[in-house]
């Protein structure tokens, strides 16, 4: 399999501010690969460092093999880009925008025309008359799809696309990334988990300016498999002795409580709590575990 | 080449849609209107005034207007226009370096001296279009009214005004791609003209600065040659150069 960006060492200060920190991450072709990590992990810095807009310290890039070069744009033919705040120019509408982005990347005047349609309608954007500047976020946000995908890039790099948007406009715009995905491989950066968990073919949490773990979905789900259970105690006061039992389990309510199966405190153990102690129960129950529960426990490593 | 006149093309679509382009037309035609209205009010003016100045003592005799106070009235006039300019285009770049569209353009492969470029061109081109049809308003209706022949090195003096007008596009195109703020542009390209103002106060110095060539009335009036104007002329021109030579590397490395 092809490897579409490759991120070897990656090394970026701010200041005396360490943002990223030997940053390795892989991503395949044609995968839509999720970029997982809290507001200030170093999403954006990594993308604009990938883009050629920022200068690294140390570290490699390969976009489709060829090497990134700071200021340059060469290797940016491959990929299209979605800023976390698009931003276009306000007195032009959709089809004049998309028509000026065509001509800076050099495309021919019948392509960009046939190629623009599509899109719009992709987006859709094909009826809309009016200037960008009356834009809603949502509309916004597919305009910016539309310009990163105009020039068929390999690579699709959208930095945050969800997070300003209401669930709606989430789900559309998730819809369309995956939709593109025979096209293209997409990279994009999300705190989002549920929207990870809804279209992302591959995974890498980013934290602390590394990443901590990455690759397909499902292998991560497999190698950090662990069963999880929700226990719902009648009174609070059970859920906090229960805490105060076994330190593994986590609150998620008053009298909501999470517990992975582990060697330390195995069901049985808990459920033996419960019998000894006499403690009602309103429900227990086994669980897939979610994305956010993965993702605290390697973050807990 | 195609994304060059792209670029350039954006650049015109957003000085007319923007309003800047009819802010400016409309302003500059009104400077060169007000300069012979001015000039042909004056004894009328006067002349109403009369009673009262006379009961004060005054004796009004009867003023002959000229071209001459026409002219006079452009040269007090044009500093004004050109401030209006340099505050309308200010933000020709720096907007762009905020809102992040330049950046975007980028990534799509647009070189940045093409940028540089078109930017460097529009404001040119709109400097030269609005000055010389204010002059040209002008000095239509002073043809009507009065006689231009008496102003005497016209076309001299009004090209010594363009030219500075001229560096100071220069130079807001310098202090556009050096601080990228819209007040970095307005401080920078404020206060070299004030340090080349300051600079002229000094007699020995005066002939060398390019606020020289503000001095429009001492050639009309024909106090000073064209002579006097060479050193600023070469001055104005060779820091024009420089200063958008400078920026071609400059932009070239800036971070975005
Ligand atoms: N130009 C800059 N100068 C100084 N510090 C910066 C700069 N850009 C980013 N940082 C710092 O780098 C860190 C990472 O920023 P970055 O924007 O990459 O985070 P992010 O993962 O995209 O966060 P978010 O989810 O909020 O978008 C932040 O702590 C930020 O303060
Ligand atoms: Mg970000």
């Amino acid at each position: 399999m092809m490897e579409m960006l490759r991120i070897t060492g990656l090394h970026k200060r701010f200041g005396d501010k360490t943002v990223l920190n030997r940053l390795d991450l892989t991503v395949p072709e044609h995968s839509v690969f999720g970029f997982i990590g809290k507001n200030g992990a170093g999403k954006t810095t990594t993308m604009k460092t990938v883009l050629g807009l920022l200068k690294s310290d140390t570290g490699e890039i390969f976009v489709n093999g060829e090497q990134v070069v700071y200021g340059e744009t060469v290797t940016n033919r491959h990929i299209g880009y979605l800023p976390d705040v698009p931003e276009f120019y306000p007195f032009m509408t959709a089809p004049e925008y998309l028509r000026f982005c065509g001509e800076i990347t050099g495309m021919q005047k019948t392509d960009i025309a046939n190629r623009s349609k599509e899109l719009l309608e992709l987006v859709g954007l094909e009826g809309e008359r009016h200037r960008i500047q009356g834009f809603s976020r949502g509309m916004k946000q597919r305009l910016g799809i539309a310009q990163a995908l105009l020039n068929r890039p390999k690579l699709l790099i959208c930095d945050e696309p969800t997070s300003a948007l209401d669930p709606v406009g989430r789900k559309e715009i998730l819809d369309i990334l995956q939709t593109v995905r025979t096209q293209t491989t997409v990279l994009f950066s999300t705190h989002i988990l549920s929207d990870v968990e809804r279209i992302c073919t591959d995974v890498a949490f980013l934290d602390q300016g590394t990443v901590r773990v990455q690759g397909k979905l499902a292998d991560i789900r497999t190698k950090y498999r662990r069963e999880e259970y929700i226990l719902e105690t009648e009174r609070e006061a059970d859920a906090l002795r229960l805490r105060t039992a076994f330190p593994a389990i986590r609150a998620e309510g008053p009298n909501r409580l999470i517990f992975c199966e582990s060697g330390k405190n195995a069901v049985f153990d808990v459920l033996r709590f419960v019998t000894e102690q006499r403690i009602p129960l309103l429900k227990m129950e086994r669980a897939e575990p979610s994305l956010e529960s993965l993702f605290l426990e390697v973050l807990e490593q | 080449m195609n994304a060059q006149i792209a670029f350039l093309r954006k650049e015109i679509m957003e000085q007319t849609r923007s309003g800047r382009l009819m802010l400016l037309g409309v302003l500059f035609a009104l400077f060169g209107i007000m300069n012979p209205a001015v000039a042909k009010l004056t004894p009328w003016l006067l002349e109403i005034m009369s009673d009262t100045l006379a009961g004060n003592g005054m004796i009004v005799t009867t003023v002959t207007v000229s071209a001459m106070d026409s002219w006079v009235q452009f040269f007090k006039n044009i500093p004004m226009a050109l401030i209006a300019f340099v505050l309308t285009e200010s933000s020709i770049f720096t907007k762009e370096y905020q809102s992040g569209t330049l950046v975007l353009s980028l990534t799509k492969g647009l070189h940045r001296d093409a940028v540089l470029r078109a930017k460097t061109t529009v404001l040119v081109v709109l400097w030269t279009l609005c000055y010389w049809g204010c002059f040209g308003i002008t000095y239509v209706y002073n043809a009507y009214f009065w006689d231009n022949a008496v102003a005497k090195n016209l076309l001299f003096s009004v090209v010594c005004w363009w030219l500075f007008g001229l560096w100071t596009v220069a130079l807001m195109v310098l202090f556009s791609v050096v601080t990228g703020t819209n007040t970095g542009v307005l401080l920078g390209t404020g206060g070299v003209v004030f340090v080349s103002y300051l600079l002229g106060i000094l007699p020995e110095i005066k002939v060398y600065v390019p606020t020289q060539l503000t001095d429009g009335n001492a050639l009309i009036y024909g106090t000073a040659g064209t002579g006097d104007y060479t050193a600023a002329l070469i001055a104005a021109v060779v820091l024009s150069a420089a200063c958008f030579a400078v920026s071609v590397p400059v932009f070239r490395k800036k971070q975005l």
